[in-house]
This record gives C-alpha cells, sequence and structure tokens, in this order.
C-alpha cells in the first residue's frame, strides 16, 4: 500500500482482529503518522499465525514482522495471546540463529483505546528495523512452469536415467515397503508402472510419490536394481517444475527455514551459547559441521522436550578427547539435504554452492560430521551434483572407531539394556549399517538386544524431508516402537536427530504413551559418557 | 620417565615361547639399530628344545659404542610374550627399566617397574594372523621406549619379514606403534586428572 520504491523496507504488521485491529482503525480514521514501512495483515487471532508463516513473512522478502494481538485475559478465544507470546519467543530464538537478528520480530498487545500507544509501538519499531536495514533473504522465484513437451522430455529421461523398464513387475519393492505394510495403499511398483505409462499425474501416483520414505528399502530388495529413493527425489523436482506443490509439513517451516538460507547476505550465528569448555581452533583444516539440530530443538520443544544439539556438544566433547580442536563455521548453513529430497534443486544448488564455495575459501580439508544426512549429502549428494567439493567428508563414527581401535581406551559399564535405530542414510543409502554397530560392542551395556528388523533391513523412523506426514507415518512409528519394546530394551539409542524426533512425536501418543514410551539418546551421547582413558 | 634411548647402551630382553618370532623381534631390533639408526647392537638367541614351544628369549643389546659382552645382566627394556619368560626374568629388572607385555598372555604381578600393555596376540588375530603379534609388539615398543626410529624398523621389517606379506606387517606395526602412542597419551590424561569425554 505504501510501499515507495525497490529500497525501502518491509514490515509486516499481523494484526488481530478484535481488540488491536479497533485501536489501529483509530489511527487509520485520524490519520495518525502511521510509518509509511507498514504492511497490515488482518488475522483473526494471532494465536493462529504460526511460526512457519512468521518466518514464511521473512522468507518471503519481509525485513521486521509485528504480531499485535490482545492483552492477556482479553483474548476472544481464550488462549491466543499465550500461544503467539511463546511462538513470537521461539521464532526470536530461531531467527538469531539464522543471524537475522530476533529484535526484527515483536510481539505486543494492546486494547482498543491504545491506539496512541499503539503508535508509539509502531513507530520505535520501524525506526529499529530502519536502523537494522534490510534483512537480505533473496529467494528464488518460483520455477518457471515448464510446457508439456518439455515435461515429457524430462519424464523420459528420468526413465531412462534410472532404468525403470528394467523393472520385472515383481512386486518384492511393494511387500518390502514399511509404509505398505502398515496398510497404506503405496507401491513403488505401481509408481514405476505409472511412469512408463504417462499416469504421473494421477492423484494417488502425486500422493504416493511426495509421501515414500525415501528410505531405500526398496532399492536394497528390487533384483534390478532400480535406485527407487533417487528416482522419487528427481520425480518430486519434477512435480514442483510442474506446478504441483510438495506436502511440506510443519506449515512449510523448515523449508522457508532452509530457503532463507540460500542468500548469501544472511549470515548464521550458529554457534552462540556453545560450553565453555569445549576446544575449538578457528585456524584448524579440520571442520566439525553440525547441522540443523539447534533449529529443531526450537521448533520441537513446544510438542516434546527433544533436545538434539546435545549429540553436537558430545561430537565436538569427543573430538577434544581425541585430541582435534577442529574449526566451527560460525555462519553454518544448512546442507540441503531436504530440499533436494524434496524436489527443490534449485534452491539446493544455491545452497550447495555457497557451502562448497565457503568451505574451499576456507582451505579445509576435512569436514566432520555427526549428523547422516549432512554426511550423505556433503560427501556423496555434492560430488554426485557436480559441486566438486575438494574436502574430505568423514563421519564421527569413523573417526571414533579410527582412534578407539588404536586402543588404550575403554568404555565404562552402561547400566542399561540397548537397541539401535538405524539411520536410513548411513544405513541403507551409504551402505554403512555395519559402522554403527562396531562401536555399539566396543560399549559395555548390560545387553544390546538388535531389532526384528535391524541393519540393512530396518525400518524408518517415520518420515524424510519434511515431507508427506500423515496416519500411516504414525502406524509405521507406532510398529517400531513395538519392536523396540520387543527387545526388552530400556534405552533407545538412535544415530540421527530426525529419528528421536519422529518418534519421540509417536510416543506423545496419549492413549498409548505407557506402552509406545522409552527413553532414547544417541549414540554419539552415550560414547561421550562412557569412554575412559585407560 | 628415563627412556633407555638416552642412555649409552640398551639392553633389551625380548621373551616368549618358541614360534610366536620371538627370536625375529629381537633381529629385527638389533638390525634396525645398526643397519638403520648407525648404532652397534648385538643379538644373543637362546633357544633349544624350546623351540618346539618351550620358553624362549633373544637378548639385544644396543648401543652408541662398541659392545663389549653381549649377554644382558639386567634388561633395559623387557617383552614379555609369555608368563613364563616374564617370571623368569621379572627379577633381573631395575627400577628404571621397562616391562612390555602381551596383556593376555602374562600376568604381571608386583613389578619392580614402569610397565605397559597390549592384546597383542588378539589384535594379530583380528588382522588375520596371530603370527603378526610380534611384529605388533614391536610397534608398541618403539612407541613407548623409541629405543629405535621408526623409519629405520619400518625398513628392517620390511627387508626380514616374508615377500608378500610385507603390507599386512607394516601394518600391524602400526597398529601396535598407535597402541603405544595412545597408551602414553591415556596416562598423560589421567595424570591431569582427565579420565572422560564428559567434564
Amino acid at each position: 500500500m505504501n510501499k515507495t520504491n525497490e529500497n525501502s523496507l518491509n514490515i509486516l504488521l499481523f494484526l488481530c482482529n478484535w481488540g488491536a485491529h479497533a485501536a489501529f482503525l483509530n489511527l487509520q480514521d485520524e490519520q495518525r503518522p502511521i510509518p509509511d514501512e507498514i504492511r497490515m495483515v488482518r488475522t483473526p487471532c494471532t494465536g493462529r499465525i504460526d511460526r512457519a508463516m512468521m518466518l514464511k513473512a521473512f522468507a518471503k522478502g519481509a525485513d521486521g514482522v509485528a504480531v499485535v494481538g490482545c492483552e492477556p485475559g482479553t483474548c476472544r478465544y481464550g488462549s491466543g495471546t499465550a500461544t503467539s507470546v511463546r511462538n513470537t519467543g521461539d521464532m526470536q530464538h530461531i531467527l538469531d540463529l539464522m543471524g537475522l537478528g530476533g529484535e526484527r520480530l515483536r510481539f505486543a498487545a494492546f486494547l482498543p483505546e491504545q491506539s496512541e500507544d499503539m503508535l508509539t509501538f509502531l513507530q520505535d519499531f520501524t525506526a529499529d528495523i530502519r536502523k537494522l536495514g534490510h534483512a537480505g533473504i533473496e529467494t528464488l522465484p518460483p520455477p518457471p512452469i515448464a510446457d508439456t513437451a518439455q515435461r515429457k522430455e524430462e519424464l523420459q529421461q528420468l526413465v531412462t536415467n534410472f532404468d525403470i523398464h528394467a523393472c520385472q513387475d515383481c512386486g518384492k519393492c511393494s511387500s518390502a515397503c514399511p509404509l505398505a505394510l502398515v496398510g497404506k495403499a503405496f507401491s513403488p511398483r505401481a509408481i514405476a508402472s505409472a511412469v512408463i505409462t504417462g499416469g504421473i499425474h494421477a492423484p494417488g501416483v502425486r500422493e504416493n510419490a511426495w509421501s515414500c520414505l525415501t528410505c531405500g528399502l526398496c532399492y536394497d530388495r528390487c533384483p534390478s536394481a532400480v535406485n527407487f529413493p533417487a528416482f522419487i527425489k528427481d520425480l518430486r523436482h519434477l512435480y514442483r517444475q510442474s506446478e504441483l506443490s510438495g506436502q511440506e509439513v510443519h506449515g512449510g517451516f523448515f523449508h522457508s527455514l532452509m530457503r532463507s538460507l540460500t542468500s548469501p547476505a544472511v549470515k548464521p550465528r550458529r554457534w552462540a551459547g556453545l560450553p565453555e569448555d569445549i576446544r575449538i581452533d578457528p585456524h584448524s583444516t579440520t571442520l566439525f559441521y553440525g547441522g540443523c539440530a539447534p533449529y529443531y530443538d526450537i521448533f520441537f520443544s513446544k510438542h516434546s522436550d527433544v533436545a538434539t544439539s546435545t549429540i553436537l556438544v558430545d561430537s565436538l566433547r569427543l573430538l577434544n578427547f581425541f585430541d582435534v580442536t577442529p574449526r566451527l563455521l560460525e555462519d553454518e548453513r544448512c546442507c540441503g539435504h531436504d530440499l533436494l529430497w524434496s524436489g527443490d534443486k534449485e534452491n539446493f544448488s544455491r545452497l550447495a554452492r555457497l557451502n562448497v564455495d565457503r568451505l574451499h575459501e576456507l582451505g579445509i580439508e576435512t569436514v566432520i560430521t555427526t549428523c547422516p544426512e549432512c554426511f550423505m549429502t556433503l560427501h556423496t549428494t555434492y560430488a554426485e551434483q557436480g559441486f566438486e567439493p575438494q574436502f574430505n567428508v568423514i563421519h564421527l563414527y569413523d573417526f571414533l572407531e579410527e582412534q578407539i581401535d588404536k586402543g588404550a581406551v575403554c568404555f565404562e559399564p552402561l547400566d542399561r539394556t540397548i537397541t539401535f535405530q538405524d539411520s536410513c542414510r548411513l544405513g541403507r543409502l551409504e551402505n554403512r549399517a555395519d559402522l554403527p554397530r562396531k562401536l555399539l560392542k566396543r560399549l559395555k551395556p548390560v545387553r544390546f538386544t538388535e531389532m526384528k528388523e535391524s541393519g540393512g533391513a530396518s525400518i524408518c523412523c517415520g518420515n524424510c524431508a519434511w515431507t508427506g506426514c500423515d496416519a500411516y507415518s504414525k502406524a509405521m512409528q507406532v510398529k517400531r516402537l513395538e519392536q523396540v519394546h520387543a527387545t526388552g530394551s530400556d534405552l533407545l539409542v538412535t544415530a540421527c536427530p530426525k529419528c528421536q524426533i519422529h518418534l519421540k512425536c509417536a510416543m506423545e501418543d496419549p492413549f498409548r504413551r505407557e506402552q509406545l514410551g522409552i527413553e532414547m539418546m544417541d549414540l554419539t551421547s552415550i560414547i561421550a559418557q562412557t569412554i575412559r582413558w585407560e | 620417565m628415563s627412556t633407555p634411548a638416552n642412555n649409552i647402551q640398551t639392553e633389551i630382553i625380548v621373551t616368549g615361547f618358541g614360534g610366536q618370532g620371538i627370536i625375529l623381534a629381537g633381529r629385527i631390533l638389533g638390525m634396525s639399530a645398526s643397519l638403520g639408526d648407525n648404532k652397534e647392537s648385538t643379538l644373543v638367541q637362546a633357544y633349544g628344545p624350546e623351540s618346539r614351544g618351550g620358553a624362549c628369549n633373544a637378548q639385544v643389546i644396543i648401543s652408541e659404542t662398541p659392545i663389549h659382552y653381549p649377554y644382558v645382566n639386567a634388561p633395559h627394556i623387557l617383552m614379555a610374550l609369555s608368563q613364563a619368560g616374564y617370571e623368569k626374568f621379572t627379577p633381573a629388572l631395575r627400577a628404571d627399566s621397562i616391562l612390555l607385555v602381551d596383556q593376555d598372555l602374562v600376568q604381571p604381578q608386583e613389578v619392580p617397574c614402569d610397565h605397559f600393555a597390549i592384546p597383542a596376540t588378539r589384535m594379530a588375530e583380528n588382522l588375520g594372523n596371530k603370527m603378526m603379534a610380534n611384529i605388533i609388539m614391536l610397534g608398541f615398543c618403539t612407541a613407548i621406549t623409541k629405543v629405535v626410529t621408526t623409519e629405520s624398523i619400518q625398513a628392517t621389517i620390511a627387508e626380514t619379514v616374508p615377500k608378500g606379506t610385507v603390507e599386512r606387517n607394516i601394518e600391524a606395526f602400526n597398529k601396535g606403534f598407535d597402541y603405544g602412542l595412545s597408551t602414553l597419551k591415556g596416562r598423560e590424561r589421567r595424570a591431569a586428572g582427565q579420565t572422560g569425554a564428559m567434564v
């Protein structure tokens, strides 16, 4: 409405329809000087402006966001104000991590008669944002819609690239697929047939392609070695080009986050608040790449008490234990795994380019990571996609196995009975299911029992790339947790922060909390807690 | 800890069962010192009927100056791969000697000097051949006592072991060497009060 030129700032004002909007109307009626940069969006309740929407506002070019609702106690819906305070609080932390600064987001509450107070608030906020300047997020425009002929050609290319015609229609994939086994009308084989016969835009096929876990179990079983997960990855990219949007879960929060991080001007402050005893060397050529755990912890603290950042701290402790003082990338971005696997190849490429260039510029020779998705992406995908990384990528488990194998370290007894949830990226897609097991065998738990389906046959935690979560995902997680309990273990060891998040979510079931609940701990943390010099 | 390498003359006894490669280990040590490190060395090998499984030992002297008498009275370094050998030579140890044992084969009791243990035979089995336990012990010994240089002993191993097994033997040596370094580091850490990864 008031936009004067290209360089002017964008401040988005989410305004509650009830109390606060009346105050705003007064300001407008009396032609009070509302700052030009402010664009108002009227909403029924600020409690409904969730964190994904706030982030999306920034991802789409807002430089500041004000959420203005009603005084606590005057909320028409009871809990709207409290919800909004909590949401804005979370988002401020996220914005701090992203390096944008939590002060770009503000919550305030006004009664209808407090219009002058509101004006002061808006003017102060605008003045602050003017001082901060542009947030600097430049997102790619959505991909141009490909014409039909081009689409057909790309589809043909997909069929050739992945040799879909090699599919023998044997159905081994469907009989192994964990989604199909919990009853979802899902069949990798049917998707393959649909692709060959040109029916990929049938609703069922489309839905299937977005809910695929890309866990790789079907690829493992396929007698013709059709690389189904990679095929789904490219099929999703094709879908995105023809306007069919993906089913991004959590309101698209994580996708907005990753897309925002593709802007070179955004400089995250990723490692604030690290414990003081962690030793870091800002000049080392060995870099520890953390991954997105801190963002997850803030986002999911609303639902459950996951603390996946401890995995990163424990990883650093273990590196220090073995005399490695790694460098940390203060402005570390996402590796882009989830963008690529949800079909957003364009933004993935921007992230990958930024990451690879940054690591080269710093002269990094070795990257150590503990996140299986970061590992696969940095180690394998970047090279596959032609980004030519000149650094060596090793998983923390490889580093630990090598060091522990040198001897003179031992493990304290762990007074727990344990079982292990494989990460699909490390276990199957990278074919390293043996790696965590080597370490598990070194531990001294009361007992280590494998689940019914483990190693290469392991079942996914229920979701991948933040897409297509539904009731079947939940059913699958419940099935997995039942397998966990069937081992009689009292501690579930995980190797991926997302496994913890997803399985924890399934445990929140209010009717089955007793049967499904079990403590979880990452393998890295267990090692960090029990390792000793002999 | 005084390292024997500082002394003018270092006396070493390698002991174990016949067939463990005890004599070969002694030979490699002596050859590395004389051929690689330009020192003097002697080797006295004691076996006989023992080479069919009884106790045997190799006595090595490494010196900066010519050696006049090749027998070892009080070893600076005792490398024991059998309980019998360990018991036979322990009384001869001095307070500043260093005892190195295979922890699965030898149970040291009331050792008068500093001692280090390594599961050499088990490690060799994991590498696929328990005959390499002696080479692992050499790696361990090199790391801890620095009695010979790594380069010269690796060169000697490469020349001494049967053709076609050089790579595996060097790997075994490195295993033992890494274990030794790790052991020293662990000691240092424990002494500094840091035992685990958590603070």
